[in-house]
């Protein structure tokens, strides 16, 4: 017996940590997949789940919280997502959580998004229903890439027809920018409006020195300078005494 | 050219029957519990270094290898993944099974075959000893039971390699490297693997076995008996994971 216990404690040993190991590596890979622990459902409705398989994971706030259950049809276009989530993170979904459709990295693999909601204070019952926010599909984006694609074409045909009438046509602006001639006619009308405008700012010089007229402009100077006075004595007056200046606009008026 | 496979099909028949007559005789007692125990030892405990060697290095070289081509798509990040599920669901099995078929297989044929050669089987017959009993259920029903555990420890420390190797380049934390495999097994990478092993050491047990307990007479049979066991254990075991991963394929 003494010789036999020599071997048989280790043999024992072996057997036990082999086995250890493998339930350990069992019963994490089972807390991956949420076997284990206390969990609930919820369901959520989509029109597609645009590739979405059994197994992928539930994210709340970028966490892992859970594994998509269930996927079914219930008519042509209405799926319905079941997921299994970890109790803990129960009490931070409100009724008003939404769920969408994202694709987690380059490879593709699809996630499950869990939104929070703003207003809802109440916490998902186990098997509720929440609302999904349909995902952006491929073929939407397409769809509204064709319509600016289409408003695009219009816009070059019209530029088209515009640019033709530019070089051929004989209207005003093709004419502008052709003829050389119009642009001739151009420069000197406008070296002449120089020099009109040159001679009537000398004109009006020489009738601010006139005596028939000097009067006059000596008058509005005198008035814009009564105005500069005055504001500046209302201002003064007004830092001064507040009531003061009351007193005065009640005589002015 | 007849003859010849005559007496391949009367030798697959004669196996067959050597396994048939373990199944029934390891439920009838008297039960050799303490040879089995012995041969649980011979086989499990003192196989674990030269597993937790290999299982070690296979770790370590599969990391090494297949890093630069993963670096290349940018994917790095699962190389622990990767690893684990290429050690978990093939490489630990298969060089396992290998290395035990080496080593276990040979030993018993060689073990069983001069004992066949000395009569000392015979003898037991004599005695009133079962020698099916007390030679071979004992160690079929050992190498069934230890190749599996062998598997999982060279599991677990081809992952412990897989960790160092990738220090080796990087710097992850012993956790984060574990939860990163946790993360890309399943039960089904863990399941067939283990289910698979045990026909593993079923095969390498009774080919061993059945190679010794038919020896001829004649020393130069039991060279012979111990070298075609591993050279059929290893065959077999091929054949046998070819036919496990196409079933686990069809069903799963």
């Amino acid at each position: 017996m003494e010789k036999q216990s020599g071997y048989t404690w280790k043999l024992g040993m072996f057997v036990t940590i082999g086995l250890l190991l493998f339930i350990l590596a069992v019963y994490f890979i089972g807390k991956q997949k949420n076997i284990f622990g206390s969990t609930f459902r919820l369901t959520s409705s989509f029109k597609t789940v645009s590739g979405l398989e059994i197994g992928n994971n539930v994210r709340f706030s970028g966490i892992n919280i859970g594994t998509i259950d269930e996927i079914q049809l219930v008519n042509d276009s209405t799926v319905v997502v079941g997921m299994v989530i970890k109790d803990d993170v129960r009490e931070f979904i409100k009724t008003d959580a939404k769920a969408s459709i994202g694709s987690d990295g380059l490879m593709g693999d699809k996630v499950l998004t869990i939104t929070p909601g703003i207003k809802s204070q109440k916490i998902v019952e186990n098997n509720a229903q929440i609302a999904s926010l349909s995902s952006i599909e491929m073929s939407d984006i397409m769809k509204t890439v064709k319509k600016s694609m289409d408003n695009v074409g219009v816009i070059s045909e019209e530029l088209a027809i515009f640019s033709h009438s530019m070089n051929n046509g004989n209207g005003a602006l093709a004419k502008l920018i052709r003829d050389p001639g119009m642009a001739n006619a151009m420069d000197k009308t406008l070296n002449n409006l120089e020099k009109g405008t040159k001679g009537f700012s000398e004109n009006m010089e020489a009738a601010k020195s006139n005596f028939l007229l000097r009067g006059y402009f000596k008058k509005k100077e005198k008035e814009k300078e009564e105005k500069l006075e005055e504001a500046k004595e209302a201002k003064e007056k007004k830092e001064e005494q507040q009531e003061k200046a009351e007193k005065e606009k009640v005589k002015t008026k | 050219m007849t003859l010849n496979l005559k007496n391949t099909f009367e030798d697959v028949g004669n196996a067959t029957l050597f396994a048939a007559r373990f199944f029934k005789e390891v439920f009838i007692p008297p039960y050799e519990t303490r040879q089995f125990l012995k041969q649980c030892y011979a086989i499990g405990y003192k196989s674990l270094p030269l597993v937790a060697i290999t299982g070690f290095i296979m770790g370590l070289v599969l990391t090494l290898q297949s890093r630069p081509t993963l670096v290349k798509f940018g994917a790095e990040s699962w190389l622990p993944g990767m690893v684990a599920l290429s050690l978990i669901r093939e490489i630990a099995p298969v060089i396992t099974a290998l290395i035990c078929a080496g080593k276990v297989s040979s030993g018993i044929g060689a073990e069983l075959g001069s004992m066949k050669v000395t009569e000392q089987i015979d003898a037991m017959e004599v005695s009133a000893i079962n020698p099916y009993k007390y030679l071979v259920v004992t160690r079929i029903l050992a190498t069934t039971l230890m190749v599996p555990i062998l598997v999982i420890f060279a599991d677990a420390i081809g992952i412990l390699g897989g960790y160092a190797g990738i220090n080796i380049h990087g710097d992850v934390s012993f956790y984060r490297y574990i939860t990163k495999i946790f993360q890309s097994l399943e039960f089904l990478d863990i399941i067939p693997a283990t289910i698979k092993t045990f026909f593993f050491g079923f095969f390498i047990g009774m080919i061993g076995c059945y190679k010794g307990f038919n020896a001829s007479n004649g020393t130069e049979s039991v060279g012979k008996a111990a070298n075609s066991a591993v050279v059929t254990a290893s065959l077999t075991i091929f054949i046998i994971d070819m036919l496990a991963v196409q079933i686990t394929d069809l069903f799963f």
